[in-house]
């Protein structure tokens, strides 16, 4: 039976930081729970359990996976949880890593969530954008990274030194459509993004293509994009040869005095 | 060799870091453009060099560069690095904007496959078995590997860059036929990924008496056609940027909002 004190729970809250940062940009893979719990129990001063605690929400999660573009539960408050549950209860690390889960769930929400509402500040990108203006492009990006990191720091803090139960309550208590309609909101966003993109790309004598990609898409199983991506390259190359065939034979003249424009002088 | 090197503003060294900076891919995450401002703002430094003094290139380059794309970490450091040789020598904004379109999605599943389920699963089944012993060995062998996977964000870089450098001969010859056919791919690729990312399911069932009833969406949506609803909300959603030229902040409010109010209802 231990406590956490303030000394730890401001180093938790620390690495809780700086995993955050990782995790939210996937470099050095310091988010998943075989590192976090390992220096979880470092700081607690009890690196057995945290090696414990590792090794099994490691193989738990090794599953849950953000591939696809779907959020599992958090890794990084797992493996906090569960190692600082069974440093200071007599529990063992499994029933531990079963306590734990409420508090990666709520650490999912908020990501979720910041998923969404970071899409606000895509009209503040685009205008710094459009006057070139690096700097301030640079600031925003970094604002988000920090928002992220921070907000793992302030959740670790209160979930492990703060308090415990109170957050067990509050994740218990939200409402089934409530986190359901975060997750629904995150599969219906991405069409704002393609329609983005058609705006862009689409033209009239495209459309086909558009239809031949859904329709595959939506009736031949597929573990990721190639064969469609494929099947494009194979209309593309057709489009390719067509249209190259009816340049040459229209434009034949045109292209000569095109052809001294060329910088390379070959 | 000589003639290429006029257009070159890039040295290796460039491209190493640009490699390095690959690290802020995720950095803006969100559900409208996913990668698209990490994306732009690890060229950055890039696309400056590129550019120099001409603000409007610079600009035009940087509106190109945040559009949708969703793509692997440890795999971007080659597209980042294909498209970078593409904006130096200035390629038309349409053949670049295509090829990148159609290269994000086959990268990530290509990624996810390799990293995700492939490495991932191995690697912590190993560790894990060492620290389940009680060894610090499990920790620290899965942190060298994931180590040295960053580290070859070096090589997937200065490869992209290399391929796309001896590409470019053969693009300028035909680059208006090329870049048609690098949106055909494009839009092919966006037709599936329409299918595949956007996700609506309609929960509500009418009922028909005697304890039967029709589920909307398996008896009578996907009847008609599966993911009929996600197309149709995509279009709408181009109609509206398109043809009203609706804010898409707007847009994502009014999506959320009705997510959850939906969700409330049990619709969705």
């Amino acid at each position: 039976m231990h406590s956490i004190t303030l000394i730890q729970g401001i180093l938790l809250s620390v690495m809780a930081i700086i995993c955050g940062f990782d995790f939210w940009l996937e470099a050095l893979y310091i988010f998943r729970p075989i590192i976090v719990c390992t220096l979880t129990g470092l700081i607690l001063g009890d690196l057995h359990t945290g090696l414990l605690a590792g090794g099994l929400t490691e193989l738990a999660f090794a599953g849950l996976t953000p591939a696809g573009g779907t959020q599992p539960p958090n890794p990084i408050l797992a493996g906090v949880m569960a190692t600082v549950i069974a440093h200071t209860s007599s529990l063992n690390v499994a029933a531990s890593l079963g306590l734990a889960l409420p508090f990666s769930f709520l650490m999912q929400y908020i990501i979720l969530f910041y998923y969404s509402a970071f899409s606000v500040f895509m009209s503040k990108a685009e205008k710094y954008a459009d006057e070139a203006d690096v700097k301030s492009f640079g600031k925003l990006n970094i604002l988000m990274i920090l928002i992220v990191g921070l907000t793992y720091g302030v959740v670790v803090f209160l979930c492990t030194y703060i308090a415990q139960e109170p957050m067990k309550v509050l994740v218990a208590s939200m409402p089934v459509w409530l986190s359901h309609g975060f997750g629904i909101a995150g599969y219906i966003l991405p069409a704002v993004g393609f329609g983005l993109l058609l705006k862009i790309m689409l033209r009239l004598e495209f459309v086909p293509f558009l239809i031949i990609g859904f329709i595959f898409a939506s009736f031949v199983h597929f573990s990721n994009l190639l064969p469609v991506a494929l099947i494009g390259t194979a209309l593309a190359i057709y489009t390719y040869f067509n249209d190259k065939s009816k340049v040459s034979t229209t434009s034949a003249v045109t292209n000569m005095g095109a052809g001294d424009d060329d910088n390379d002088g070959i | 060799m000589t003639m290429t090197e006029s257009n070159n503003k890039l040295s290796k060294h460039d491209i190493t870091k640009l490699a390095f900076r690959t690290v802020f891919l995720q950095s803006s995450f969100n559900y409208e453009r996913m990668q698209a401002g990490g994306w732009l703002y690890s060229m950055l430094p890039s696309l400056q060099k590129i550019c120099g003094k001409d603000k409007e290139r610079l600009s035009q380059c940087m509106k190109d560069n945040l559009g949708f794309i969703n793509t692997s970490p440890p795999l971007v450091g080659f597209l980042m690095g294909l498209i970078v040789s593409l904006e130096e020598n200035n390629e038309d904004r349409s053949l670049i904007n295509g090829i990148k379109v159609a290269l994000f999605g086959p990268l990530a599943g290509i990624g996810d496959a390799i990293f995700w389920f492939t490495i991932l699963p191995i690697v912590a089944g190993v560790c894990a078995s060492f620290a389940n012993q009680g060894s610090v060995l499990g920790p620290i062998i899965f942190f060298l590997i994931y180590c040295g996977i960053f580290a070859l964000r070096i090589v997937w870089t200065h490869l992209g860059y290399d391929t796309g450098v001896k590409a470019i001969g053969n693009l300028q010859e035909n680059s208006k036929s090329v870049s048609k056919a690098a949106s055909v791919l494009g839009v092919t690729v966006i037709g599936a990924l329409i299918a595949s990312y956007v996700k609506i399911i309609v929960l509500s069932k009418i009922s028909i008496g005697g304890g039967h009833s029709i589920s909307i969406q398996a008896d009578f949506l996907d009847k008609i056609l599966p993911n009929i609803l996600p197309f149709g909300y995509t279009f709408l959603m181009y109609y509206l940027l398109k043809k009203k030229n609706i804010n898409p902040t707007l847009l994502i409010l009014f999506t959320f909002v009705g997510a959850i109010i939906l969700s409330f209802l049990g619709v969705l």
